[in-house]
């Protein structure tokens, strides 16, 4: 389906992904160094291409530098809302007639807008006056109104169309996703397709049309349900971040809070698609069998005509220092979890790259330490697992340590001998034969992260956007393998501290019967 | 049920792309609309894989890739969870994870795990209902000290006591953790709705049976059904096939011929098929988890194409699809909203619907699901949607040769399965020849209102009255794990 709200699920291991060339036996083959070309456009669009030529495919990744970490409070969503609003279509992609339909798309709006504003006042008065809420006259006037408006725009829309010229030209893997620092588009195609990309892609950075948007924002509101309110991972990881980050926009969920998804407009949209999606903020990895001079030209001919957007906004707000521990428990009819997290410096960082060994000695394999003494030789946990970039790689984010105990042991025992775990890294230096198991990972993950045309383009184009550069996976393999023993000693001292840290405990609770979905304005 | 049709791209084949194809689209760009972009359909023909059958009856493939210094083994097993004793339900499932964690003949647990982290190599074992499977993946440079291990673990596993145990255990917490989601028990209990709950496509372990497995329960199934001339071996990646076969010879030459079970799943009995009924599980959640639909053909079945396409323009191509766009795009009712078909050749299939969607708006989905259905039934589908539908099919159908595994897993599969190398290229003549008669033939016969079977997992007592107008409704009270 469309929307894949990856930031938010824990375990995306950063590391796991890195690319460097230092593999005994790797040097036959060519170096990823030699193979990436990069080409960038006059208006700031980069482009970073890789010929593989085994099948006649290609693969492509167009990410764009903003998340949910652009977000003001009130209008939360609005990132991943957008990112819906993109499969819309554009002014001659999606409609039967733009011209018509844009007149309709217009008074749609203000209707939705009064409409919106109206049955938010009115249910607040009744609850305040303890009524149940019952639509006014007024209210049932604007909704027919709004009603009719809708099904004279739907008139108009080519439903799903763009989706369906991919497929119908052989495309698969049709996806977007929202992250915190991140929104990225990808598509594979047959190799020959690749203009039929262009087109649909720079139609879609210079005309998207906000069309469907009130229908769009009910099946956001669902998604929601399905990944936040109805799972008890999303539910306790959405108030455990919340609860880390009280300033920065780390803590606010990529989905949006419930109630500013309900109050999102068609105009906030726009002003953010102005604000955010311009060819300066945007990088394409195009990997497969492809000829990169044609490629480059193709790009040129349609993207090159898009004007760079003003510069984008930098972000002000910095997380202050913690001061002291903060605890936080999350009632679900579910069995319990535990997510542990330490505010820590981000990409770049020289113990940002300490942090990628800790994460691997401490949980990566079943020899790591946290998998070993917890699950295989005490039972107290039935999983456990790190993250060392939660939940956003562009601004300082927490190191994470998950876990879920094994019956009948409780999430204290557990967080005991998490906490036992990380006072050994203090105590003592990690020992050759773990830090060689590290790095001979690292080494193998990047031959293996060059087997597939999409997972490449996906590095490429991540790494360039919150890096600044795709190299940045080629220098930090270096930088992991000079850390030493003593740095993990240091910045495990440093900063796995208690008052440095949140917990976040899932707690079982018997389910009641309350209805569900109360009070919520349906169209 | 390991093909799954309902993504198109699982109905393309490996062996026939003819097609033809040119680069130099540079001369199109003038016409970019993308409306009525033309590009040839691209040429392609993929390597073959090369096959091998040793003394002992293994069958090996073998297909060279040089690109990067890495090998893959893949190991399909005959084998499965469709063999476990009624009162010991899991023991496929523990017996595959055991192989894998509880050491060998030659190597301690920690040892192997060991030797596997300090090699960066990856070995997996997981046996499923209907067959098994086991893969190495290793650096080039790694290959012989790798394989030594993932042979030892196939031939010689042994099951040390402390692994089952702990093994048992987390089987437990699986058993204690499986209501925790809605999405997990919707899809659970759609299962025994529709199979029953003693079939082996929908039973479930249980407390009981999981703590009656023992260590010499597992020794004794490995010992029944896994045989090299019940293993189909897969190998790609940068070696040469000379060598390999030797490596191979060396490390599973000596391995001695067994009795291999032939793969038999027992029918759903007739009149269990025929009937409808609506179910609800009262969960304190706020959306509606549904699922409605039926048991259907099986993949050798004549009509099995057809039922797939009419399955792929009713609900089973996603954005193409005309549940996607009435449900979700033109009423903006689910997030999530499709119909499946997953079809194999041992088992009945399963068609359905699903949606997620809030109480209020449940009634109503399960209303488009039903006059969606009556449509595919009543009227033929459009021009437009069948020529897409073919189109989506033919033009994907490179994705099918991606990789020498893609390539190798498919004969694998094939064979296991017992059908023809040239199958997938005979479905795909099929889908290619479809008439709009034929698909709504297809729908008549396998779309039955009259057996539909509906579960929703939500809301108790609200959820019970919305129900009520599709049938007589009954509550499933889920029993306590623990």
């Amino acid at each position: 389906m469309i929307s894949l709200e990856r930031a938010r699920s824990i375990g995306i291991l950063i590391v796991a992904g890195l690319l460097a060339a230092a593999v005994p036996g790797y040097a036959d083959s060519p170096s990823l160094a030699d193979r990436v070309i990069e080409h960038k456009l006059a208006n700031g669009m980069t482009v970073l291409m890789v010929e593989r030529h085994q099948a006649p495919i290609v693969s492509i990744n167009m990410t764009f530098g903003v998340g949910g970490v652009n977000e003001q409070v009130g209008l939360t969503g609005l990132a991943h809302l957008y990112e819906h609003m993109a499969f819309k279509g554009t002014r001659t992609v999606g409609t039967r007639d733009f011209e018509r339909e844009q007149a309709v798309l217009d008074d749609l709006t203000l209707v939705g807008n009064e409409l919106d504003r109206r049955e938010r006042a009115d249910s607040t008065k009744a609850e305040m006056e303890g009524k149940p809420y019952a639509p006014s006259q007024e209210v049932q006037q604007l909704q027919r109104r709004f009603k009719e408006l809708q099904d004279k725009a739907g008139e108009f829309v080519v439903g799903n169309e763009m989706a369906l010229l991919y497929q119908r030209h052989g495309g698969v893997g049709l996806n977007a996703s929202t992250g915190k620092d991140i929104t990225r588009y990808v598509i594979s195609l047959p190799a020959n397709r690749l203009p039929l990309w262009a087109a649909l892609e720079s139609d879609r950075m210079a005309h998207p049309v906000l069309r469907e948007f009130y229908k769009e924002r009910g099946v956001v509101m669902e998604e929601r349900r399905l990944r936040t309110d109805d799972s008890p991972n999303g539910l306790l990881y959405e108030t455990f971040t919340s609860t880390a980050f009280q300033a920065h926009q780390y803590g606010v969920p990529t989905i949006g809070w419930g109630s500013d998804i309900l109050a999102l407009t068609p105009a906030a949209t726009e002003a953010f698609f102005k604000t955010y999606y311009g060819p300066n903020n945007a990088t394409v990895a195009i990997v497969g069998d492809i000829k990169p001079q044609e490629v480059i030209a193709l790009i040129e001919q349609t993207f090159g005509k898009i004007p760079a957007a003003p510069p984008i906004p930098t972000l002000v707000t910095e997380e202050p220092p913690q001061r002291g521990e903060r605890r936080v428990e999350i009632e679900f009819d579910a069995e319990p979890a535990l997510a542990i997290g330490y505010h820590k410096p981000t990409i770049g960082h020289p113990d940002d790259f300490v942090f990628d060994v800790i994460d691997e000695v401490l949980t990566e394999g079943v020899t790591s330490r946290l998998y070993g003494t917890l699950v295989r030789d005490k039972r107290l946990a039935a999983s456990v697992l790190s993250d060392t970039n939660y939940p956003g790689v562009r601004a300082p984010n927490l190191f994470v340590i998950a876990a879920t105990p094994l019956a009948p042991h409780t999430t204290a025992e557990v967080e005991a001998a998490i906490y036992e775990q990380l006072d050994r890294l203090k105590a003592e230096p990690i020992s050759s034969k773990e830090f060689e198991r590290v790095l001979n990972g690292l080494d193998a993950d990047l031959v293996r992260s060059l087997r597939s045309n999409s997972g490449l383009a996906s590095q490429l184009a991540f790494y360039q956007t919150v890096a600044g550069t795709w190299r940045y996976v080629l220098s930090a393999r270096d930088r992991i393998a000079a850390v030493t023993p003593a740095d993990v000693q240091r910045v495990a001292a440093q900063y796995l501290t208690k008052s440095n840290r949140t917990v976040g405990v899932l707690v079982k609770k018997a389910p009641d019967k309350k209805m569900a979905a109360v009070g919520e304005v349906s169209r | 049920m390991r093909r799954v049709v309902g993504q198109m791209s699982f109905l393309a084949t490996v062996l026939l792309l003819i097609l033809h194809a040119t680069w130099g689209w540079a001369a199109d760009l003038a016409t970019d609309n993308p409306r009525t972009m033309r590009f040839p359909t691209v040429e392609f023909n993929p390597p073959d894989a090369e096959r091998v059958v040793l003394d002992n009856g293994m069958v090996v493939y073998l297909l060279e890739d040089h690109e990067l210094p890495l090998i893959t083994i893949n190991a399909t097993l005959k084998t499965g969870s469709w063999l476990d004793p009624a009162d010991k339900v899991g023991l496929a499932g523990m017996t595959g994870a055991v192989m894998r964690t509880g050491g060998s003949a030659g190597m301690s647990p920690d040892e192997v795990d060991e030797a596997l982290e300090q090699l960066a190599a990856t070995i997996s074992i997981g046996f499923g209902k209907e067959s098994g499977s086991a893969s190495l993946d290793v650096l080039k440079k790694d290959l012989k000290r790798g394989l030594y291990i993932f042979a030892d673990l196939l031939r010689r596993p042994a099951f040390e006591q402390g692994r089952v145990e702990l093994a048992k255990l987390q089987a437990l917490e699986g058993i204690r953790r499986r209501q925790d989601s809605p999405g997990s028990i919707v899809g659970r209990e759609f299962a025994k709705l529709l199979y029953g709950a003693t079939h082996p496509s929908a039973r479930e372990t249980s407390v009981r049976s999981v703590e009656s497995i023992t260590r010499e329960d597992l020794v004794a199934f490995h010992r029944q059904t896994v045989h090299p001339n019940g293993i189909i071996v897969g190998v790609t990646g940068d070696f040469e096939k000379g060598e390999m076969l030797a490596l191979l010879r060396e490390a599973f030459g000596d391995w001695a011929k067994g009795t291999v079970p032939d793969v038999k799943i027992p029918s759903v009995a007739e009149s269990e098929r025929k009937t409808g009924a609506v179910r609800f599980i009262s969960k304190d959640t706020s959306q509606t988890h549904l699922r409605v639909g039926h048991l259907t053909v099986k993949e050798t079945d004549p009509d099995y194409v057809a039922v797939a396409i009419a399955n792929d323009i009713l609900g089973g191509s996603s954005f193409r699809s005309r549940l996607f766009n009435d449900v979700r795009t033109k009423r903006g009712l689910a997030y999530s909203v499709g119909s499946g078909l997953r079809a194999s050749v041992y088992d009945e299939g399963v068609w359905l619907m699903r949606a997620e969607t809030k109480l209020a708006s449940t009634q109503e989905v399960v209303n488009r699901f039903v006059a969606n259905m009556e449509r595919m039934r009543n009227e033929p589908v459009t021009d437009n949607e069948l020529e897409e539908a073919k189109e989506a099919y033919v033009n994907s159908f490179v994705f099918s040769f991606t990789s020498a595994s893609s390539i190798v897993a498919r004969l694998m599969d094939l064979e296991y399965d017992g059908l023809p190398k040239d199958w997938l290229q005979q479905i795909r003549d099929k889908v290619v020849k479809l008439t709009k008669d034929d698909i709504q033939r297809a729908a008549k016969v396998h779309f039955n209102p009259e057996r539909l079977r509906i579960l929703a997992v939500g809301s108790g007592e609200a959820l019970s009255k919305v129900l009520a107008s599709f049938g007589e409704v009954q509550e499933i009270t889920l029993a306590p794990e623990s």
